[in-house]
């Protein structure tokens, strides 16, 4: 059904006219969010932005590479504080900034990608879950950064504009992210991406074909990283203030999650899981305000969930979204949307 | 035809009017309500400070049972951020989009409120006694923010004040979390030392993770304190109290309003609690108990804080509620709001508002004084509200004893 039957059909950035119609409205639906949504919608969207930023870096690694991250919390703090250190102290201009703390972040993608040439599987978890935990520890401590006080984010700057409302935000934003989920996809159609499945699929195998390991694992972890530092600097401006505790175990467990819910080894997929779970995160506390179903499950909760009377329904909604979505399709919101056009383009077979 | 267009002009009329009625020159308030908004952790690592929510509601709750203000009924939308500031910044920016607050009041967490201040701040919209006590809220000073906890060097100062004064320490150590809360404490303790005549033997930074508590028990011991000050987690200092008892090193521990509740940390410590200065600002009064005399929080001496347990925590509080600090708290930080609600009059405004608050002066409910004055953008005093503190040591059975009665201390800027 999607047999490619040469290389360039494989590579072409748009398989049909029919996906050239949806990214065409796609876009046009996107340029005009801003005047239709109100502005907290618009600061949910960019939220979204951020995460789809993180989750496609996140997905080069553990979807097309097939190693392991719980640490990119770390890698996100080293690009916002990058970020915001670069601005205020260097006086770099913020796009170069912004890119100059991807780099660094990319650079400790590098050196943490050196032991997960050794390591595997849940070694590779623990080793990159202390590494993220290391970096909010050594942040802490150092006075430039703010130590535990934390830093406010200056005043958004670029040429003649002043980014200042989530607007004006969603318009640096939405290009950017954009732009790196296109750098995303071609990369995975390159001699890198098909390099970083066959170390996927058969690391002994690709080596064996000339794949060389210590490169590609490392290139991983600094593109993965790289992702999310850019994604970690975004997000100082969008919420003005950041601090160690911000970047926990717990960001880094919903960056995978994020991954894994969407669908791992896909584009649509991680953009996909971004978007339904910063939604959720977000917006999940309204479940309580739908008449009659929102009345019922508060006092369910309150009579069983929560010891002081107050509502806590929507982690348990929550979570039991992200068990349905696993239990019933192990590939994701991506394996949802393949079975779906199978069933149509079979329709009525 | 003309029937018809009598009908439109009568539908175009009654919804001008019903408009004009109904509505009012400014966001969140209508002729029978104010809209105002919180924040607080409901559940995650922070859930116990959703306590101060909850009693905010129900303080709200009693003063609407009473009438409301000026003919108002005060309508409280809180929410659970988690104490995670991007869950703030949403839930602050869909209330006060979609419904509209007139203001907001407390809101846990230094980061969360941090993360929504330039926000309230860039719209105009008072917000009163963000329920932490940092610096940012009052250095520099917002004219829509006016802080009423107490300011963290207050607490460190009555500590060292109770040490060299009343109980003769004069090798006092500080312990401190390595944040604002910590280096507040830092600052005031370090002042009130100079004024005692006195320096601190060790100043100790520790970070809100660490939780093996012997290479500082180790290094109190070194610096041979005689006291020690606690400006860390309250599940930090029962740790360190153990780690202490367990190393035979037992100086006199001494701690913030924070860890100030005294039957809980009795019960999380397991009685070693017991003999630690407290300092306070509210739940009882101490010039009604006098210095000496021990006060049971169940039976609350403070008129208005024995009100609130009677009209407020009894009736508006779910069953499962626990009567502490923290629910009072709730309820203390939105008493300045409420007076400057009763002084702004019924022509209710932000401006009028803010001017309102401004002419408070040693206003007391059931915390210290509480003083703000003309906004000068170079004076944090303007808006810092509570400055009075008062210790306290606790019981065996997680009573009060008081020490030291209200004293008047001043905002010190961190160092």
């Amino acid at each position: 059904m999607d047999m490619k039957r040469d290389y360039y059909e494989d590579i072409q950035l748009f398989s049909s006219g029919v996906v050239i119609f949806w990214f065409v409205a796609m876009m046009v639906f996107l340029a005009v969010v801003p005047f239709i949504f109100k502005n907290y919608y618009i600061y949910v969207i960019n939220f979204m932005a951020i995460n789809v930023i993180v989750v496609l870096g996140l997905n080069l690694l553990v979807g097309y590479t097939g190693l392991i991250s719980l640490g990119h919390a770390g890698f996100f703090a080293i690009g916002a504080y990058g970020t915001v250190v670069l601005i205020t102290q260097a006086h770099l201009p913020f796009l170069l900034a912004l890119l100059v703390a991807g780099l660094i972040a990319a650079i400790f993608g590098f050196l943490l990608g050196l032991p997960a040439l050794r390591l595997e599987g849940p070694y590779l978890a623990i080793a990159t879950l202390g590494f993220g935990v290391t970096v909010t520890q050594v942040i802490g401590k150092i006075k430039i950064l703010g130590e535990r006080q934390g830093l406010h984010a200056p005043d958004l700057i670029i040429g003649p504009w002043h980014f200042d409302t989530d607007k004006d935000f969603y318009f640096l934003l939405i290009p950017i992210a954009i732009i790196l989920a296109f750098a995303a996809r071609n990369i995975t159609k390159t001699k890198v991406g098909r390099a970083f499945i066959s170390i996927r699929d058969a690391e002994i195998a690709a080596e064996t074909m000339g794949v060389n390991l210590t490169f590609y694992k490392t290139l991983a972890f600094a593109l993965s990283a790289f992702y999310a530092g850019i994604g970690g600097g975004l997000y100082a401006f969008v919420l003005r203030f950041i601090e160690p505790e911000l970047f926990s175990l717990s960001l880094s467990i919903m960056f995978l999650t994020m991954a894994v819910v969407g669908g791992l080894g896909s584009m649509m997929g991680p953009i996909a899981g971004a978007c339904l779970l910063s939604w959720l995160d977000l917006q999940l506390r309204n479940i309580l305000d739908i008449p009659y179903l929102g009345e019922w499950l508060r006092s369910l909760s309150q009579s069983y969930f929560s010891l002081t009377g107050v509502s806590n329904i929507q982690y348990i909604v929550f979570g039991g979204i992200l068990l349905f979505i696993m239990l019933f399709e192990p590939l994701g919101i991506f394996g949802i949307w393949i079975r779906t056009k199978k069933y149509w383009k079979t329709w009525p077979f | 035809m003309k029937k018809k267009s009598l009908s439109i002009a009568a539908i175009m009329f009654l919804l001008v009017f019903g408009l004009a009625l109904n509505g009012s020159a400014e966001q969140g308030v209508t002729d029978t309500e104010i809209h105002i908004g919180q924040w607080s952790p409901q559940t995650g690592p922070a859930a116990p400070w959703g306590a101060v929510a909850r009693g905010t509601d129900a303080y709200f709750k009693m003063i609407n049972a009473e009438g409301g203000i000026h003919g108002r009924k005060i309508i409280h939308h809180y929410f659970d951020d988690g104490y995670n500031p991007a869950k703030t910044v949403a839930g602050v920016k869909q209330l006060q989009e979609d419904v509209g607050m007139f203001g907001w009041v407390s809101g846990v967490g230094t980061a969360c409120g941090l993360a929504v201040k330039d926000y309230l701040m860039g719209r105009k919209i008072p917000w009163v006694g963000p329920s932490s006590g940092s610096s940012h809220w009052v250095d520099p000073p917002q004219k829509y923010l006016f802080n009423d906890y107490p300011l963290y060097s207050g607490d460190a100062q009555i500590l060292v004040k109770v040490a060299a004064e009343k109980l003769g320490l004069k090798r006092i150590a500080i312990t401190y979390q390595n944040d604002d809360y910590g280096k507040l404490g830092l600052a005031g303790a370090r002042k009130q030392a100079a004024k005692e005549g006195l320096s601190l033997v060790a100043e100790i930074p520790m970070n809100v993770a660490d939780t093996d508590m012997a290479p500082f028990v180790m290094e109190l011991k070194k610096a041979n304190a005689d006291s020690v000050l606690m400006f860390i987690g309250v599940g930090q200092v029962a740790r360190l109290i153990g780690t202490g008892k367990a190393m035979k090193f037992d100086p006199r521990w001494m701690t913030t309003t924070t860890c100030a509740d005294a039957p809980l940390m009795i019960a999380i410590t397991k009685g070693l609690f017991a003999g630690t200065i407290v300092a306070n600002f509210g739940l009882f009064e101490p010039q009604v108990v006098g210095i000496g005399n021990t006060e049971d929080v169940n039976n609350p001496s403070h008129p208005v804080v024995k009100k609130y347990y009677e009209d407020a925590f009894k009736k508006f509080a779910a069953k499962e509620e626990r009567w502490g600090l923290t629910f009072v708290a709730g309820m203390a930080y939105a008493e300045p709001m409420l007076e400057g609600l009763k002084r702004a009059g019924r022509d209710l405004t932000r401006e009028k508002f803010v001017a309102a608050m401004e002419t408070i002066k040693d206003f007391k409910g059931s915390m210290g004084r509480v003083s703000y004055g003309s906004f000068d953008p170079n004076d944090p005093h303007c808006r810092v509200g509570q400055t009075e503190i008062f210790a306290s040591e606790v019981t065996a059975d997680g009573k009060y004893k008081v020490l030291m009665d209200w004293t008047e201390m001043p905002y010190v800027k961190i160092d």
